[in-house]
């Protein structure tokens, strides 16, 4: 599995939808339980998956899913 | 815990959400304040106590809004009518800070911040009566601006939010139940407990990881409210109470060493189960030997902290566990719910798991030496207060096998009751006996006609009634003083005395004592001029033992009287004429 298949399967899990296909311009406004709290959920699965830690900062500015993989492939390279 | 696990309960909490169903009655409501925010520690209490079998109606207050909602009358929280409060507050409410090097400004500041504190629980008390308020404490931050000396000065950061904890302590009322996450952040570590990143972007009462954990904390303090606590500890004998086992190595060969690691972990255990005791806890043993064998370490081992009387009920044979806890949870006239099995061996705890799954099982860890630890952390007996007879309740039952043996030498029951020498105070409740009168009310569950549950207030406020009594009836026989064991509360509807509750504790069974308590009830009724007594008994799963005290006491079964109606489609109401007589014998004289 690559880093979008993997993300594929935390969004599928966390929001217990299973028809959920990432795309890059994906955001909140199109998962109807992805808001400010669930986001929490998020990252910290995607911290405990990748085993990986963002910043303030990062987490502040991802907005969209492709944000988010390019996020999580540049820190899973280090 | 780790990111997973929490990621995993969180997920089970948030699809109970969408599926739970809207209960018509629920068994609490609680309000949860904050300034903090607290909609996942909501969506976990929630779950929590569902998990336990406690459905709760829950109130999000506003976030940083506890003074908004406490203080303003017409908030949501007074519609809301919550039976109990969580309050959960941050070291970052305390905006002001004693100056360097000024002491006094520390104990004006402490005290001012903490009259704050008291307005707030008096304003929720006077406008909720009977709630009760579970106040968290300040969880001390790890920053320290003056490093070691914040240990050293009074007007330090640190040492202020010390006092004002201590200071909590020093004013809460007895309906404000002190939640101590300070000692839960210490215990799980502060470096895990703030995540400074997730605070500064969601404003979380801690790290998401330890959330879970801040949820049991306050979750346990609810379910003990509802009357859900445990008070026995079935403990096994070989591995558990000493190394080895007794029945191959013999009463001295077993390893209690003071002087080998492993031995003092058995000891040290045993160390730890002492002070359970005493603070009421029931012990029994439940172990496979025979029961000389089993025995014979208690009275002879020299280095054996707990001694056979420390046992209230002693089971060695050869039969399985589950049976063997059922037999003394009879014996004791104990809920299976109310006991913690600890046992190292893990076919055992299985077996009992499978059988008993109202016993909760302690997942007793390999090492001896951690087993002190895993009984602490499992937190089995939460109780909201202690009292005397808590303290006493282990020598009562010590009493009760000197009585069974009593018992023995008697045919006729009536003379056994007169041998007893029993002598009882029954009379309106005093202010002294407010916190005993309400704990008894709050976890009796087999003697209780109606199971309503009553904080301290709320009995408070009966007491002060011109329309309401509070009657409670104190033993002792020949053996021992059993303090205040029965309760029952009496209100006035028009020309009729209801019984509202009436509750005694199981220790004191087939005395006759019920009999001397209804003699009380019948003048309170005729000092109100009431024509008629009426009783209610509500049947739970608990209470089948007085399904039919009324009609033994001669009361008749009736439909609505006056304004009394049934409470609950299968409950049964029953009428006792103030012009009739009781007719039942005992044999206990008033003191």
């Amino acid at each position: 599995m690559n880093i979008r298949e993997e993300l594929q399967e935390i969004f599928r899990d966390l929001f217990d939808d299973e028809t959920i296909v990432l795309f890059d311009e994906m955001t909140a406004d199109d998962i109807e339980d992805w808001d400010s709290l669930s986001n929490i959920s998020l990252i910290n699965d995607i911290e405990a998956h990748f085993k990986i830690r963002f910043t303030t900062e990062e987490i502040m500015s991802c907005k969209n899913v492709g944000a988010f993989i390019r996020l999580i492939e540049d820190k899973a390279d280090k | 815990m780790d990111g997973m696990q929490i990621s995993k309960i969180l997920k089970e909490a948030r699809k109970f959400a969408k599926t739970a169903l809207a209960c018509e009655k629920y068994d609490i409501k609680i309000a949860v304040l904050g300034s903090c925010s607290i909609q996942y520690f909501v969506l976990l209490l929630r779950y929590y106590l569902f998990q336990n079998g406690i459905t709760a109606d829950i109130y999000e207050g506003e976030y940083n809004g506890i003074a908004m909602d406490v203080l303003d009358a017409g908030s949501g929280l007074y519609s809301f009518a919550p039976d109990a409060v969580i309050i959960l507050p941050d070291y970052r409410d305390i905006k002001a800070y004693p100056k360097l090097l000024c002491d006094e400004d520390a104990s004006q500041l402490c005290a001012g911040f903490i009259d704050g504190y008291k307005k707030m629980w008096a304003a929720l008390t006077n406008r909720l009566p009977g709630i009760t308020v579970l106040q968290g404490n300040f969880v001390l931050p790890l920053e320290s601006p003056l490093g070691n000396l914040e240990a050293n000065y009074k007007f330090s950061r640190r040492s202020f939010i010390r006092r004002i904890n201590g200071e909590l302590l020093n004013v809460r009322p007895a309906n404000v139940i002190l939640v101590d996450m300070e000692y839960l952040a210490s215990a799980i570590g502060k470096r895990t407990w703030f995540d400074n990143s997730q605070y500064f972007l969601t404003k979380m009462p801690c790290s998401l990881e330890c959330l879970w954990d801040l949820t049991e904390l306050f979750a346990k303090q609810i379910l003990a409210l509802k009357g859900k606590v445990r008070k026995c500890l079935v403990l096994d004998l070989d591995n558990t109470l000493w190394g080895g086992v007794v029945s191959e190595e013999g009463c001295d060969g077993i390893n209690l060493d003071p002087n080998n690691a492993v031995g003092e972990s058995y000891l040290a255990f045993q160390q730890y189960v002492l002070p359970l005791k005493e603070r009421g806890v029931i012990l029994a043993v439940c172990s496979k030997n025979d029961e000389e064998v089993a025995k014979e370490p208690f009275m002879k081992n020299r280095y054996m902290k707990l001694k056979l009387t420390d046992i209230a009920c002693f089971v060695a044979n050869w039969e399985d566990k589950a049976s063997n806890i059922k037999r003394i949870a009879k014996e004791l006239n104990i809920g299976l719910d109310s006991m913690v099995f600890f046992d190292d061996n893990p076919a055992e705890r299985e077996v009992v798991r499978q059988f008993l799954p109202m016993v909760e099982v302690i997942e007793a860890p390999e090492d001896p030496s951690d087993y002190v630890t895993a009984l602490d952390e499992a937190m089995a007996f939460e109780w909201t207060q202690l009292t005397k007879e808590d303290i006493a309740r282990n020598q009562s039952y010590i009493a009760e096998t000197q009585r069974r043996e009593m018992a023995g030498s008697f045919v006729d029951y009536g003379d056994y009751l007169k041998a007893l020498d029993m002598r009882a105070r029954i009379g309106i409740v005093l202010d002294n006996q407010i916190a005993r009168f309400s704990q008894l009310i709050n976890k009796s569950n087999q003697f209780n006609l109606r199971t309503q549950r009553y904080s301290e207030q709320t009995i408070a406020e009966y007491m002060k009634s011109d329309d309401a009594k509070c009657i409670s009836a104190e033993l002792r026989d020949k053996f021992s003083d059993y303090g205040l064991i029965s309760c029952v509360i009496l209100r006035r509807a028009g020309t009729v005395c209801f019984i509202d509750t009436w509750v005694m504790s199981c220790r004191v069974l087939k005395r006759g004592l019920e009999y001397m308590m209804f003699e009380h009830i019948l003048s309170a009724a005729r000092e109100w001029d009431c024509r008629a007594v009426v009783g209610e008994y509500i049947p739970t799963a608990k209470n089948g033992m007085v399904k039919d005290l009324y009609e033994t006491l001669g009361f008749v079964p009736a439909e609505s009287v006056e304004e009394i109606h049934k409470t609950t489609d299968d409950s049964a109401l029953y009428s006792f004429d103030t012009a009739a007589e009781p007719s039942k014998k005992y044999y206990i004289s008033a003191e």
